[in-house]
């Protein structure tokens, strides 16, 4: 049987204040929304300006992101997650972080935008970071915790390393993905996803899905309302199930007619099948070297990682 | 073709034109013999027979269901020729003659959103250019150019869902005119506008050189624009000759359900209303801190809005500083552009959006826990009636209010036939909503709302889409209504005829809170908002003197 190398009793003070921290923190984080909302006067109620295309170079602040061909800014980016993912050791992953910082902050990217994106991940990195270090198997010459009260659940350090280089390497891949998409429009990007190789109808799928489903949305957000105005409170039992059908049906039918209303008015204005290329890119000497200098980053991350990859053989 | 040559035509007759009224030049389209059939065996079209000569300027009316979209589907080859014959410049449509035709045919539908497929404007106006072959630079002019003519150039790269309906309208128009069409065809293109949108509209398709169909039941907007009128009945041809002759020929329109003289006549009964203003209350405060209501009120107030403002999450604008006072059996019209906070401040009304201020029913203020009790005595019916209709006949769609406020049995059947009734729809009880007419949906909503027995009725854009015959039997039914009514409307005649009071808003705030007879002849509204409702006073006059003149030369 594999024997740690070092067992810890950790003393029960500073497992109070462990247990302490974990309940007050998201304790003062509700506390703190309810007592201290957001005022309105707080918010930016500049409108956007819509007459440069988001993500573009006319924008106000463009980046070499902004500038960078899609298609090289895509698949690079694409292989350099790849990268990040395969990495092993904690230094090289925490370099990976920090480069995807760098990129967010070099492509001008809104800090409130990319806080969103680490929140939607930060409940299930949490469990990694929760339930790991409880559950991991024991390895030679690792450390060991005993917490007071739980002699039964040792608490692994290497279960905490991996969970560790798991979180550090989702949120870095997290990351990259504002410089990918966010620093060009949705219909360049997919038709940039479309010019490497993605199947055609796969991305006029994706195109229509991201207009309709607001539409759609519109559509049942309308009609939820016109039932709640006539005394509609969902409840559990066969009535409800009846007209939350009915509701799902008409919505359906809806979208079917809306569906063909759409492609009729596609048809009339000379769809053929295939959607026009919006914008033509033309390689550059400056994209080559981008791209040159983050494959020369990713090998350099990969180099430096080799011997904890070694571990793995 | 001009109005010219139709001015010397032969008195009319019921038989249909199967040749254009000139020679020369040969007609775009010509239709011989054409029939359709949907798949349900509703005959569509009979035996069409029409000739569209160059430069023509058509008028496509008829009821609600005559066939006169079907008939335009043909023009743009997205319904097949079943029977009959349908050439473009002498050659059948088909193969890759119809492809070339859909690029050269420019058709408008209906609702803006199934034009607007794109993730930004510029992309669905470059679309149809692209499709065209044109080059990226020709294509990037003729997006600005035509989204500039719209008064859309600041939105270049907006995405349809965040637009307004009468900016997706405008929007819509510059993704057909941006293919620079040699024919136009535009269905319904100016429902939901406002005057100054609708003025807009009016403006870009006078300019507009190449053949031009339009479908609408306004015909002040249509005898403005066209010279020539097709009247479509059961799928028929059943007149085709020039504007001045249809509109001066009132028993014509008459028996096409096309009448829209009741239009020009006022009803003369309001002209004591009291003036209005929209502070309603004294400075003293209740035990909530609302103000009281001024002792000079005749009656109590029903609804009460002190101070209220509104903002949507997003930055949209809401309403403002709202003070606004309903009292029992009181007739209101909202009146405002598009965007101007109408239907925002019918929702806050209604307790849907909660901003700051105070919302009093029955002189008591509301907390926003309390807002739910609103619904129960406020009935809404809106702007798109298809949105509130989810039942699988009309019987349980009028039921389904009572149903929800736990009524017995024969209180909610006594309801349902009450409301149906009152809206002409006895024996529509098993009738499916969505296989009815825009005009019957309309009432079947109302009779909805009105089952519930609303102490107020709040009725969203009720006449777009609508013939005039449906227009005028919603009219005559709606004033028959005991309650009070709140109208948000751009409909001068609906406002004329069926309110008291009318409240007009700009920019989220009320501008104007006056009687109905001093906002009919308020000179200064234009300068306030710049609404122009009296635009069409020129129209309505010389309309009137062409049919005086031709009762004169009858006599």
């Amino acid at each position: 049987m594999t024997q740690p190398d070092n067992i810890i009793l950790v003393s029960p003070w500073i497992a109070c204040a462990i247990i302490g921290l974990i309940i007050t923190w998201p304790l003062y984080l509700l506390c703190k929304k309810r007592w201290y909302p957001t005022s309105s006067n707080d918010r930016d109620t500049t409108p956007p300006d819509w007459s440069t295309a988001p993500g573009s170079a006319e924008e106000k602040r463009p980046s070499f992101f902004h500038t960078w061909d899609p298609r090289f800014k895509i698949a690079t980016l694409f292989a350099f997650c790849f990268v990040v993912v395969s990495l092993d050791a904690l230094d090289t992953c925490l370099a990976a972080l920090l480069i995807s910082i760098l990129a967010v902050f070099f492509s001008h990217t809104p800090w409130i935008r990319v806080q969103k994106r680490l929140v939607a991940l930060s409940g299930f990195l949490t469990m990694f970071l929760v339930i790991m270090p409880f559950t991991s198997p024991a390895v030679e010459q690792e450390t060991i915790l005993l917490f007071p009260l739980l002699p039964t659940l040792p608490f692994h350090m290497y279960g905490l390393l991996t969970a560790v280089l798991i979180c550090l390497k989702a949120c870095s891949v997290a990351l990259l993905m504002e410089p990918m998409f966010g620093t060009s429009s949705l219909t360049i990007s997919l038709q940039a996803l479309q010019q490497i190789g993605v199947p055609s109808p796969i991305i006029q799928m994706l195109l229509l899905t991201h207009r309709f489903i607001y539409l759609f949305q519109q559509e049942a957000h309308r009609m939820h309302r016109s039932m709640k105005l006539r005394g509609f409170s969902p409840k559990t039992n066969m009535a409800t199930m009846c007209i939350t059908g009915n509701f799902l049906g008409m919505l359906f039918i809806r979208s079917y007619e809306r569906t063909q209303h759409v492609y009729e008015a596609m048809l009339s204005r000379g769809y053929n099948g295939i959607f026009p290329i919006y914008t033509q890119h033309r390689i550059s000497a400056k994209d080559i070297a981008i791209t040159g200098a983050w494959l020369i980053t990713g090998l350099a991350l990969l180099l430096f990682d080799a011997p904890a990859q070694a571990l793995w053989l | 073709m001009t109005s010219q040559p139709y001015a010397n035509n032969p008195p009319l007759t019921n038989v249909p034109m199967t040749e254009p009224l000139t020679s020369d030049p040969p007609p775009i389209f010509h239709c011989r013999q054409l029939c359709f059939t949907y798949p349900d065996t509703t005959t569509a079209l009979h035996n069409i027979d029409l000739a569209i000569g160059q430069r023509d300027r058509i008028a496509l009316v008829g009821h609600n269901g005559s066939g006169k979209s079907t008939l335009i589907r043909h023009f743009n080859g997205i319904l097949p020729v079943q029977k009959g014959e349908l050439l473009y410049h002498g050659t059948p449509l088909t193969g890759d003659h119809l492809a070339a035709i859909r690029l050269k045919v420019g058709v408008l539908f209906q609702d803006p959103d199934n034009h607007l497929f794109c993730n930004s404007l510029y992309e669905d106006v470059a679309f149809g250019p692209l499709n065209q072959g044109k080059n990226r630079e020709e294509v990037d002019h003729l997006v600005r150019t035509n989204l500039a003519k719209v008064g859309l150039e600041q939105y270049l790269f907006k995405p349809a869902h965040l637009l307004s309906y009468g900016q997706k309208k405008r929007a819509a128009f510059a993704t057909v005119m941006a293919m620079e069409p040699e024919m136009l065809i535009l269905d319904e293109p100016t429902a939901n506008l406002d005057p100054r949108q609708e003025h807009i509209f009016k403006q870009l398709l006078t300019a507009f050189t190449g053949t031009l169909i339009i479908i609408d039941h306004d015909l002040l907007f249509l005898y403005e624009i066209c010279t020539r009128a097709v009247v479509l009945t059961e799928g028929r041809i059943h007149h085709d000759f020039s504007m001045d002759e249809l509109v001066s020929h009132p028993q014509n329109l008459h028996d096409h359900g096309l009448d829209f003289m009741f239009r020009f006549t006022c009803c003369g009964t309001h002209k004591d209303t009291p003036y209005h203003h929209h502070h309603h209350h004294t400075h003293d405060h209740n035990s909530q801190n609302s103000h009281l209501p001024a002792p000079s009120l005749p009656n109590p107030p029903l609804l009460e809005l002190q101070h209220y403002t509104f903002a949507y999450p997003d930055n949209s604008p809401g309403i403002s500083d709202i003070n606004l006072c309903i009292t029992k059996g009181e007739t209101l019209a909202l009146v405002g552009e598009n965007g101007a906070g109408k239907s925002t401040l019918a929702h806050c009304l209604m307790g849907l959006h909660q901003g700051k201020g105070y919302l009093l029913f029955q002189d008591s203020p509301l907390l926003k826990s309390a807002h739910r009790i609103l619904r129960q005595h406020i009935g809404m019916v809106f702007q798109h009636s298809s949105d509130q209709l989810f039942c699988p006949s009309c019987w349980q769609e009028v039921a389904f209010g009572p149903q929800q406020m736990k009524l017995s049995g024969l209180e909610i059947k006594q309801r349902v036939h009450e409301a149906l009734a009152a809206m002409q729809l006895e024996g529509y009880d098993d009738r499916v909503p969505l296989h009815m007419s825009g005009g019957e949906r309309k009432r079947l909503a109302i009779a909805a709302v009105l089952a519930m027995q609303p102490a107020i009725l709040i009725l969203d854009e009720p006449t777009p889409n609508l013939d005039p015959q449906s227009e005028l039997l919603l009219m005559e039914l709606l004033k028959q209504l005991p309650t009070t009514t709140i109208l948000i409307t751009h409909d001068l005649f609906f406002i004329r005829n069926l309110t008291r009071r009318t409240v007009v808003m700009h920019q989220g705030r009320i501008v104007r809170d006056y009687a109905t007879t001093d906002f009919l002849t308020d000179d200064h509204l234009q300068a306030v908002n710049g609404l122009d409702y009296t635009y069409k006073n020129g129209c309505i006059q010389t309309i009137q003197e062409l049919q005086d003149k031709n009762l004169t030369v009858a006599q």
